[in-house]
């Protein structure tokens, strides 16, 4: 990444490094005088003596490109140093000291930005009359605020870091952290904005120059070039080729480099694919052996999901049949939230299913592979047949719609109902989830709700289209342990009164499990360890992890609590045999030596444990 | 929201006031006598008898809170003085000019949108592919550009070498109305190209950004139609810092179009402007600058607003 980050800066930088080089390296080369005329050769056509031609006044056209660069990278470069030693000190100080000082040089700098750039370059040019010096003025008032603004913004940002308060801590002065610290920190997005200011100081002083407001001729300047040229297009239009060339392409290899530089420093600017909304052919997971049973809701044999070569989800198999609660239960990082995602096809576009079969039973008594269904297909069944509640309900709702809105938008998807009655079965739903208030509620915009009540609306929205399988993704997660309560009660409610809902439930809450599920399976590094009756598994663990989570909540009677040592493997960088092996007490040789396969220990009961008699 | 609006106003107005101020003080602010300053050529001492007369004219004379309780005064009454050169009222002068610049700008606005916002959000749904490569690598170059080269070589080539419409110029659209849009349509078309190609580069990271939000993937667990969610999830939620970049724009456009302007000849605010730089017209630049910066800090509170209406979070901050 970073590697690639490299390559991609070279050649522009390479350019911008070329045209710096030739302004630098323009009084040593064997070029005609920029400003000598010959009158009579004016308007000459390219020719061996001048490779571009000569101007209205005869002067050389190429030595003049080259005599411009100087003079306006000169002017350009100049300001934008002045621009950012200003700026930045402006910054540094106020991010530093805040207070006083950042009322004074931060205020300042925004009430610049508040005047168009060209007008203020304008009034300082009416002030102080045309010419390269007034250009420099101008143009690094006009661009130090804008230094300011970042470095204050980056300042403030570092100086929150442990690193600064340890130095604050241990005595030094402020300069000495300012300079040796912070400036360091600060220093890429200071270069960024460096060579963004130069691009854009270069095309404005070029412009007042065009405007005859800026240098002053006879000196070679490309927006006096293009000016020049103006008048003579007809007869002469190479001459207002070159530098518009000239210059449109200083600025675009300035501006690239900025891009460019701004992605190698910071690498989190990744993109995130829409592909979906046009993907129409599923990938196809590579099949697994099927039972001929007919699923009684859903059944899932071998999903395994993969993040280029690394297994994330291995071989994962699980049954709900209707009127039952599964409970999928670990540690972050078990897979388990994958496992869901991937039942609705909404799984993120750089994750592919790499194998297994996903059979549901639809209201029609028809079986359809979940994994085999194509985007059109799938989004009958999402919301309708099988509906899902997400994890966090701030961010689950649209916050620009009101709430009975987007329930009724998603009784509308999936159903004929009009406008006014969608919004009518809205409020009723809003009523059943629980929601005093109900009509008020519905229009109400997601903000204007607790977290709690914002589940419920969601909960309201899954189980609008009677759907036969609700996914819920740790429902109470993000919500306040007495609304937790509320909200499984809720979940508890939903069961009794519709008895034929399946529910897929995924949790890493044991408690959550102990209330609401009536099967568990429990999922570690990606696969299921142990599976069993809810009760049975979790009065009697046959696997260690299992235990390990069982010792690990707090309850009433416990003196200590267990944590697991260690942590969740990375899937990259699993362990030989047992995954789980490295922080198992009961972990022996023969542990490590092969990955131990789920074994049935019981009707209904799994292990993936070789040890599984020796705990209880 | 009542709150939140008269907040909005309240501070809008005193940025008005700040900008006056600094408008005021800013010919005070340089060294040396402001009369001398202006007089000024090239390093030759003016005649002392100009000086005095033009210091008599701008009221120089008087304790510089007088000056300053008179200017606002005035400001009050719509009165912007009158011009050095000629003593034309600046106000009228610009009552005159200031439509004319801005339907330029509204007419490149108008343009640019057409452009770049479809284009921003298909090139973002199709992130990634050889299409969207080369709309991103076309924007970036309409970006570098500087729009009086774009505006010189379209009068090259489509008022000269083309010959379909004229190098400039001003219709009065009572008079023609097809020749006014006709002379239109260059000086529009230059500056939409890179207002275009900001909005086209806005739309697309915002789309992408709020296509990776969890409201996106919970409307597709309910299943809604994709054409809904792109239209009323993804791009509701999107375009609004896609509206604050272009009110940003426009606001410097009040100024940009200088360069456009004298390119084509329209005779809008900016060829007053830049005649009044030439002849150093005091009253006259800062009677512009004062009036754009107004008009800059009234866009900026128009876009405040319009987000509260888009956001409803925002009515509540």
């Amino acid at each position: 990444m970073i590697a690639r980050a490299r390559r991609e800066l070279l050649i522009p930088g390479i350019v911008v490094g070329a045209i710096i080089a030739i302004a630098l390296a323009v009084p040593l080369l064997p070029l005609p005088d920029p400003t000598g005329m010959d009158v009579a050769a004016r308007l000459s056509p390219p020719s061996a003596l001048h490779p571009l031609g000569q101007d209205e006044y005869g002067r050389d056209v190429l030595s003049r490109i080259l005599w411009g660069a100087r003079t306006s990278l000169f002017v350009a470069s100049l300001a934008a140093a002045a621009a950012a030693v200003a700026g930045t000190l402006l910054g540094l100080l106020g991010g530093y000291f805040r207070g006083l000082v950042e009322l004074i040089t931060l205020r300042f700098a925004e009430i610049i930005l508040c005047f168009p750039p060209l007008l203020l370059a304008l009034l300082v040019v009416t002030l102080m009359g045309p010419g390269a010096a007034t250009l420099i003025v101008a143009l690094a008032l006009l661009y130090a605020p804008g230094f300011a603004r970042v470095c204050f913004a980056e300042t403030l940002a570092v100086r929150e870091l442990d690193f600064v308060t340890a130095q604050e801590a241990l005595g030094a002065r402020a300069n000495r952290i300012l300079g040796r610290t912070i400036l360091p920190n600060v220093a890429p997005t200071l270069l960024v904005q460096f060579s963004l200011t130069l691009a854009a100081a270069l095309v404005l002083e070029s412009g007042l120059s065009f405007l005859g407001l800026g240098v002053v001729p006879p000196a070679p300047s490309w927006g006096l070039m293009i000016r020049g040229a103006r008048s003579t297009m007809e007869q002469a239009p190479w001459l207002l080729l070159w530098p518009c060339l000239a210059l449109s392409g200083a600025v675009i290899a300035l501006n690239v480099l900025c891009d460019r530089l701004r992605d190698a420093f910071d690498p989190h600017a990744g993109h995130v694919g829409t592909g979906w909304l046009w993907k129409r052919v599923p990938a196809q997971p590579a099949a697994t052996a099927q039972g001929t049973e007919k699923p009684s809701l859903m059944r899932v044999d071998g999903l395994s999901i993969e993040y280029g070569a690394v297994r994330l989800v291995r071989d994962v198999s699980l049954r709900i049949a209707p009127g039952e609660t599964l409970a999928v239960v670990g540690e972050s990082g078990s897979g388990k939230t994958l496992t869901a995602l991937a039942l609705l096809g909404l799984l993120p576009s750089s994750l592919r299913l790499a194998a297994g079969t996903l059979l549901f039973t639809d209201r029609n008594g028809q079986v359809r592979d979940l994994a085999r269904l194509d985007e059109a297909e799938l989004r009958k069944l999402r919301g309708g047949e099988i509906a899902m509640v997400f994890q966090d309900p701030a961010a689950s709702l649209n916050p620009v719609h009101r709430v009975g809105n987007q329930i009724a938008e998603a009784i509308r998807a999936h159903g004929a109902l009009g406008r006014s009655a969608a919004t009518k079965r809205a409020i009723a739903l809003l009523r059943d989830v629980g929601l005093p208030d109900a009509q008020r509620r519905a229009r109400a915009f997601p903000h204007e709700l607790s977290g709690g009540q914002r589940q419920r609306a969601l909960i309201a929205a899954a189980i609008a289209n009677e759907p036969r399988l609700l996914i819920a993704d740790e429902p109470t997660t993000a919500l306040d342990v007495t609304i937790q309560a509320q909200i499984l009660a809720l979940f508890a409610a939903l069961k009794t009164r519709r008895e034929r809902l399946g529910i897929l439930f995924v949790t890493h809450n044991l408690a959550v499990v102990a209330e609401i599920a009536d099967r568990v399976c429990v999922m570690y590094a990606g696969e299921i360890v142990e599976e069993g009756p809810a009760r049975e598994l979790l009065y009697q663990p046959r696997h260690p992890y299992t235990a390990a989570l069982i010792a690990s909540v707090p309850e009433g009677g416990a003196r200590r609590l267990a944590a697991i040592p260690g942590v969740v493997p990375l899937p990259s960088a699993l362990p030989s045999g047992c995954a789980f092996a490295p922080r198992c007490r009961y972990a022996g040789l023969q542990c490590t030596a092969a990955a131990p396969p789920l074994e049935i220990i019981a009707a209904g009961r799994a292990s993936r444990c070789i040890k599984w008699r020796e705990i209880s | 929201m009542l709150g939140y609006v008269v907040r909005r106003i309240c501070v809008a107005a005193g940025l008005v006031l700040i900008v006056a101020t600094l408008v005021f003080l800013a010919i005070h602010l340089v060294p040396g006598d402001p009369a001398e300053l202006l007089l000024s050529q090239g390093g030759v001492a003016p005649d002392p008898a100009t000086v005095a007369e033009l210091r008599e004219k701008l009221g120089l004379d008087a304790p510089l809170l007088d000056q300053y309780v008179n200017y606002l005064a005035a400001l009050l009454h719509g009165n912007l003085g009158s011009s050095l050169i000629d003593d034309h009222s600046v106000a009228a002068e610009i009552a005159l000019r200031l439509p004319r610049t801005l339907e330029l700008i509204a007419a490149a606005a108008v343009l640019a949108i057409l452009l770049g916002l479809p284009a921003g959000t298909l090139a973002a749904l199709h992130a990634g592919s050889l299409a969207d490569r080369l709309a991103s690598a076309a924007a970036g170059i309409a970006l570098s550009i500087p729009v009086f080269v774009v505006g010189t070589v379209a009068i090259l080539l489509f008022a000269q070498k083309l010959r379909w419409v004229p190098a400039g110029g001003y219709v009065p659209f009572e008079r023609d109305a097809l020749g006014h849009l006709l002379v239109l349509a260059m000086p529009a078309g230059t500056i939409a190209l890179g207002l275009a190609a900001v909005i086209f580069r806005m739309t697309r990271t915002s789309v992408l950004e709020v296509a990776a939000r969890d409201y996106v993937r919970a409307a597709r667990a309910r299943g809604i139609a994709p054409g809904r969610i792109v239209l009323n999830h993804i791009l509701r939620n999107a375009l609004l810092p896609v509206v604050t970049v272009l009110a940003l724009h426009l606001g410097s456009l009040l100024g940009g179009t200088v360069l456009v302007e004298y390119v084509f000849n329209w005779p809008g605010l900016s060829g007053y402007l830049v005649r009044a730089v030439e002849l150093r017209d005091y009253p006259e630049v800062t009677g512009i600058v004062l009036v754009i910066s107004i008009l800059f800090v009234l866009l900026n509170l128009a876009v405040d607003l319009t987000y509260a209406v888009l956001d409803p979070r925002v009515r509540h901050v």
